[in-house]
């Protein structure tokens, strides 16, 4: 089964402006091609039952949470 | 005692030395400067040389030594700093041209107390570009080479700092792990690698990469000096945010050999994913000698384990790209390649990722902590593979071709999204002659635990004498 594509090449090029990078140049094609590869790992998260689940947040101490 | 000799102690044995008078620091520094002077044509462990100053301070330790002003174990103790440090009046690059004469105006805390503690640095080292890599190689300033074969890669991105201790350049080290920066250089080159707890060193002063994943650590050549410079410089600082008011034990006290009756599970998820049957061979020796030892080995199950390289790929990712948000679009073309690469891809990840992958964070802390109920410690390899030659972007495993970047940091990311402390020592060789680490890790603040284990298996075996053929 084709994989779904997450990033199409128009939204590509427009979040890429919006992000203000240079859209021009060959290294953009790379970016792309690297993205397609790991966008599917970040959008896994979404398998993970986060019910109940705060965001960590690296400004409580882990002793806090720990007792 | 020749110079190579010098180079090749430990900080342990130095520092007996140079209390007693038998040695000199004038002399330990000039032995260093030499041998630099020696291998940096073929290693290219450091970007800044600090000849003329590390001489001066080491008069300075010497007259204070004479006096009998003596200030501690690392007093008058060669040393180097992965370039990402920042020094006072002295160029912290972090690997990149473009901050090639960025000249900080303070000292990082953990310089501050390096240099109040009476250690002499020689030099800033070289670095994967903004420690945005797991290898070590650096077109801006020259590749890092492994002094076990100087045609492979040292580790990274603490590249420098592994190959220069490895090889006696320097005493001690002191490099940065966001995904395994520390840790897998020390691997590669045969030494010792710690990661403390998140929080319990100070972060202030060093170039972040991804804040909430960031660790200084040591970078040495035994796990006793790996405890001589814990306890100059953990502890509180209010500099730093995130930086945790727990008291700070003497680690030396940890030191005791004897590990009778500790727990050690080793996740049966290390071996669902690629491993090199020589490392593979190597680690079950190591983890049958804890045994041996009197540890209680047991397999664990820690299936998010499995999920820890996309949660902590997603954070750094965004973290990385905020820090350095305005450089990518001001000089975007000037930074390293595949590090803007890596860059401009946070871009894409949204603020809902984000947070999404901090909650599943969360879990995979609550799982990492009630695996850790069962057992004291976790035991691994720290590496999958040996190192690799400089340019390889596939490893052959098994007949499969692995990319080499998640490969190199499968086993010690997890422990960066955690924050638990996790520590590497050798536990052998490869067949071609190239050291394998041990990597063990424990609960948040109990160092002593993971010190104390590493110590033990360390005195048990001779692979940390070993010297590199440089």
């Amino acid at each position: 089964m084709a994989q779904k594509n997450l990033l199409t090449r128009q939204t590509f090029l427009e979040v890429a402006k919006a992000s203000g990078l240079r859209t021009k140049g060959p290294h953009m094609e790379e970016l792309y091609t690297y993205l397609k590869k790991i966008l599917p790992g970040i959008k896994s998260l979404e398998e993970l039952d986060l019910n109940n689940m705060e965001p960590s947040t690296p400004f409580i101490s882990i002793k806090e949470a720990l007792e | 005692m020749n110079s190579t000799e010098i180079c090749y102690f430990t900080a342990s044995q130095l520092c007996r030395l140079i209390q007693n008078k038998k040695i000199s620091p004038i002399e330990v520094v000039e032995a260093h400067l030499t041998r630099i002077r020696s291998l940096e044509p073929v290693l290219n462990s450091f970007i800044t040389l600090l000849d003329d100053q590390a001489m001066a301070a080491a008069k300075q330790a010497e007259k204070e030594i004479q006096e009998g002003r003596y200030r501690g174990p690392l007093h008058g103790i060669p040393l180097g700093l992965k370039d990402l440090y920042y020094t006072k009046g002295i160029r912290t690059t972090s690997g990149s041209r473009i901050f090639d004469t960025f000249i900080p105006n303070f000292d990082s805390t953990i310089v501050r107390k390096l240099k109040g503690a009476g250690g002499i640095l020689l030099g800033k080292q070289n670095m994967h570009p903004l420690a945005y890599g797991p290898t070590g190689e650096n077109l801006e300033y020259g590749h890092m080479h492994n002094p076990w074969n100087p045609k492979l890669i040292a580790g990274g991105s603490s590249g420098g700092s592994g190959s220069a201790t490895a090889s006696g350049q320097c005493t001690l080290s002191m490099g940065s792990d966001t995904g395994g920066s520390v840790r897998i250089p020390s691997a590669m080159c045969g030494l010792v690698g710690f990661k403390p707890t998140y929080g319990r060193l100070s972060r202030y002063g060093l170039t972040a990469l991804a804040w909430s994943q960031d660790h200084p650590g040591p970078i040495t050549r035994s796990v006793e000096d790996c405890v001589l410079i814990m306890n100059a410089i953990a502890g509180y600082d209010p500099n730093d945010p995130t930086s945790v008011e727990v008291p700070v034990p003497d680690y030396s006290k940890a030191l005791t050999g004897e590990i009778k009756g500790l727990r050690v599970g080793v996740p049966k998820e290390y071996f669902q994913v690629p491993i090199d049957s020589q490392v593979k061979k190597q680690f079950w020796k190591a983890v049958k000698r804890l045994g041996e030892l009197g540890a209680i080995v047991s397999e664990v199950s820690w299936p998010m384990y499995h999920h820890s390289m996309a949660i902590a790929n997603t954070i750094m990712m965004s973290e990385a790209t905020a820090y350095h948000s305005k450089l990518i679009r001001t000089n975007g073309s000037r930074i390293y390649p595949p590090a803007r690469l890596r860059l401009e891809a946070g871009f894409f990840i949204s603020a809902i990722d984000y947070i999404q992958a901090q909650r599943a964070r969360t879990l995979f802390y609550n799982q990492s902590l009630s695996v850790l109920k069962k057992v004291d410690l976790l035991a691994g390899p720290t590496v999958p593979v040996t190192a690799f030659k400089i340019g390889t972007d596939k490893v052959k495993i098994n007949n499969t071709w692995v990319g080499a970047i998640p490969l190199l940091t499968q086993y010690t990311r997890p422990f960066n999204l955690n924050g638990f402390p996790a520590i590497t020592v050798p536990c052998g060789f490869s067949d071609d002659g190239l050291p394998i680490g041990l990597q063990l890790a424990g609960r948040p603040f109990e160092e002593e635990i993971v010190l104390r284990t590493a110590h033990a298996y360390e005195h048990s075996t001779d692979w940390h004498l070993r010297r590199p053929p440089v």
